[in-house]
């Protein structure tokens, strides 16, 4: 059996590992993606006083300290039986979405951006972000900077950090917002909406107008049936910071929509021999393996997830763009894969739109921002949408308020199963006997999970010394027949 | 000069943690010394953010953990911005959510930011970087009063180049 190894995956967060499985005809007949996993947060939680977590979990990853602070303050609002003020929800929601613009803009432009913007064949060298500004301009370069500038600053003046935020509290939020800081955030806000704008025109300019990469996104090894899972409003509408989760089936239909504290009664996992992970499944279809269709229980929790399992968005600009996406497309819901990076940019300009809506709502100001809790404290679920999808934390507590159990469902987690069968997918769509292993072809199976924009450092952390994608080729007595590497 | 001291890491991973833990104790050892050219600061990812804190600093002093083939928990290398492009990036220095640091910093340059002259790198030979906890390994723990005296020397060398 021939075995090929794509090992660590370029420009993901983590230490991840793909092998490839030939069989002796030189068809693809198994992948595996593995990544580490990260030990013990339940034994380094336990005992501690629960109020802490905000500040805890967002130490578990610098990639998205916001997503962990927000989800760990919900799960207290929810442990101490607290409703916050509604300027303090407003507030949280308002630093969360500076949070998104940052975090979509920087997936979109240097990391799924350079497949597309400089090509997905193009040499390995040229396929980052310096690429993209040698094709694009430097302009873009430092509008990405800027963007990424500004909102670092309103997540630093409302969460009192740059970093690691320490603003959420139980029952509401530690400061309010000055007048000065609203006008501040309300020119950022607008900028960020034109910079979205722009965003939408890279993704009509670059990518919907190049048949090529229209057909790649349409075609079959980028394409999988499954159960899309996002949170919504009472209106069925996209939300980040609050709400029901919605599931949708493959065929757009209502499977279900539940409180975040029934989580545990929708959502079991898995376990496979060959890996670390564990892999989530919806409990009341069950785990059928790595396929997909409606008779199978994986879901994905990604920016199209959100999209196909909500009915719409709230703000006027992105609700446009959704009804293009799915004419475009073809209907919902949407199962091309890559078509995850234009429901990423359909977010960035919703992102960008609420932020405006909220810094414009007269209660912004309002300096009544904590609802100090009185009650025993039990047990507590949070649920955000972090950027890669469906983040939930939940903590039992003795009445001291002292953790006894913490679980968390990290975002990424919940599409290890749909990750692995897009690698599967797309490997065995390109490779076939005879087939020479090209660079620009492996690059293709990453662009499979690439667009899930995985970031496996809060399940997983550790880097190797090095960085090389590492290709091994070996023979059906394990020879190495050819071997490809490169530096990221 | 302005100066910029980084501990990168994360303090509740471990031996991830150890780059953070120096930069505490060389800003402790600062805060007597009233020397205000120098900032340090801390972070836990690499690429793109590491490079926006740089920009304004002549000079900058990154500390990480680091894991080489074979290498030994508590080893101390001291590196260039070159060994990290070529062949042995730290922990956090290569975080691939954004970008790599060598490529960040060409980023900077092609758009005209101010970025430092020299960046020195001391980095760490971990041994457990995938279970939490807040204090490092022994071993590992034992490196850090050393190279926060690195550092401190790395300092006070620059500083009196200066005054010179």
């Amino acid at each position: 059996m021939k075995r090929i190894t794509i090992d660590p995956i370029t420009r993901l967060e983590g230490h991840g590992k793909i092998e490839i499985f030939l069989d002796e005809e030189g068809e693809v007949k198994n992948t595996h993606f593995v990544i580490p996993e990260l030990r013990g947060f339940e034994v380094f939680c336990v005992g501690r006083p629960a109020e802490e977590m905000p500040r805890i979990t967002n130490r578990i990853c610098g990639v998205c300290p916001e997503a962990h602070h927000m989800a760990a303050t919900k799960a207290l609002d929810d442990l101490y039986h607290v409703e916050p003020p509604s300027a303090a929800k407003k507030l949280r929601e308002l630093f969360y979405m500076a949070f998104y613009v940052t975090d979509h803009t920087t997936h979109f432009y240097a990391l799924g951006g350079p497949d597309f913007v400089v090509g997905p064949d193009a040499p390995k060298y040229e396929r980052n972000v310096l690429g993209v500004i040698a094709k694009v301009g430097l302009e873009i370069g430092s509008q990405v900077i800027a963007c990424r500038k500004r909102n670092h600053e309103v997540i630093k003046m409302l969460g009192g950090r740059h970093i690691h935020p320490v603003a959420g509290l139980p029952g509401g939020w530690a400061k309010a917002m000055t007048k000065e800081e609203r006008d501040e955030i309300e020119k950022i806000a607008r900028e960020n909406v034109e910079f979205a704008k722009f965003s939408i025109q890279i993704v009509n300019d670059v990518v919907l107008s190049n048949q090529a990469y229209v057909d790649m996104i349409l075609s079959d090894a980028y394409t999988q049936p499954i159960y899309y899972m996002g949170l919504v409003d009472e209106n069925n509408h996209v939300n980040f910071y609050d709400g029901e989760v919605r599931v949708v089936d493959p065929d757009g239909n209502e499977f279900c929509k539940y409180a975040p504290h029934e989580y545990t009664e929708h959502i079991a996992e898995h376990v496979e021999p060959w890996s670390y992970l564990k892999y989530p499944f919806l409990k009341k279809v069950g785990w059928k393996g790595f396929v997909p269709g409606k008779e199978s229980g994986m879901y994905c929790a990604t920016p199209l997830s959100r999209l196909n399992a909500a009915d719409g968005i709230a703000t006027p600009l992105a609700q446009a763009e959704y009804e293009r996406f799915y004419e475009t497309l073809g209907g919902k819901p949407v199962h091309h894969t890559l078509a995850t990076h234009w429901a990423r940019v359909i977010e960035l300009l919703y992102a960008a739109e609420r932020m405006l809506e909220l810094v414009q709502d007269p209660e912004i100001t309002d300096p009544n921002v904590r609802t100090i809790p009185t009650d025993t404290p039990t047990e507590g679920v949070g649920v955000v949408e972090a950027p890669r999808g469906t983040l939930t934390h939940h903590y039992v507590t003795d009445e001291r308020g002292i953790l006894t159990k913490v679980n968390l469902v990290v975002g990424t987690t919940n599409n290890y199963a749909p990750i692995t069968l897009s690698i599967k997918k797309a490997a065995s769509a390109l490779i076939h006997k005879g087939t020479v292993i090209t660079d620009g072809l492996l690059n293709k199976v990453e662009m499979a999970f690439r667009s899930y924009d995985p970031c496996f450092s809060c399940a997983t952390h550790s880097l190797p010394g090095q960085m090389p994608l590492e290709v091994v080729v070996r023979d059906a007595e394990g020879n190495v027949v050819e071997r490809l590497s490169q530096y990221i | 000069m302005k100066t910029l001291v980084i501990g990168l890491g994360n303090p509740i991973l471990t031996d991830d943690g150890v780059g953070v833990k120096v930069a505490y104790a060389v800003r402790d050892a600062l805060a007597s010394d009233g020397q205000d050219d120098v900032t340090v600061t801390e972070a836990s990812v690499g690429g793109l953010r590491l490079m926006e804190m740089m920009v304004g600093y002549d000079r900058v002093i990154l500390i990480d953990a680091i894991q080489t083939p074979g290498g030994r928990p508590g080893a101390i290398h001291r590196l260039t911005l070159d060994d990290v492009a070529s062949a042995v990036p730290t922990q956090h220095s290569a975080s691939t959510h954004d970008m790599n640091l060598p490529t960040a910093l060409e980023m900077g340059r092609r758009l005209g930011l101010a970025l430092p002259e020299t960046i020195e790198i001391f980095a760490i030979e971990a041994k457990d970087v995938v279970t939490f906890g807040d204090t490092c390994t022994p071993t590992v723990a034992a490196a850090i009063p050393i190279v926060t005296e690195m550092v401190l020397q790395t300092l006070a060398l620059a500083e009196s180049a200066t005054t010179r």
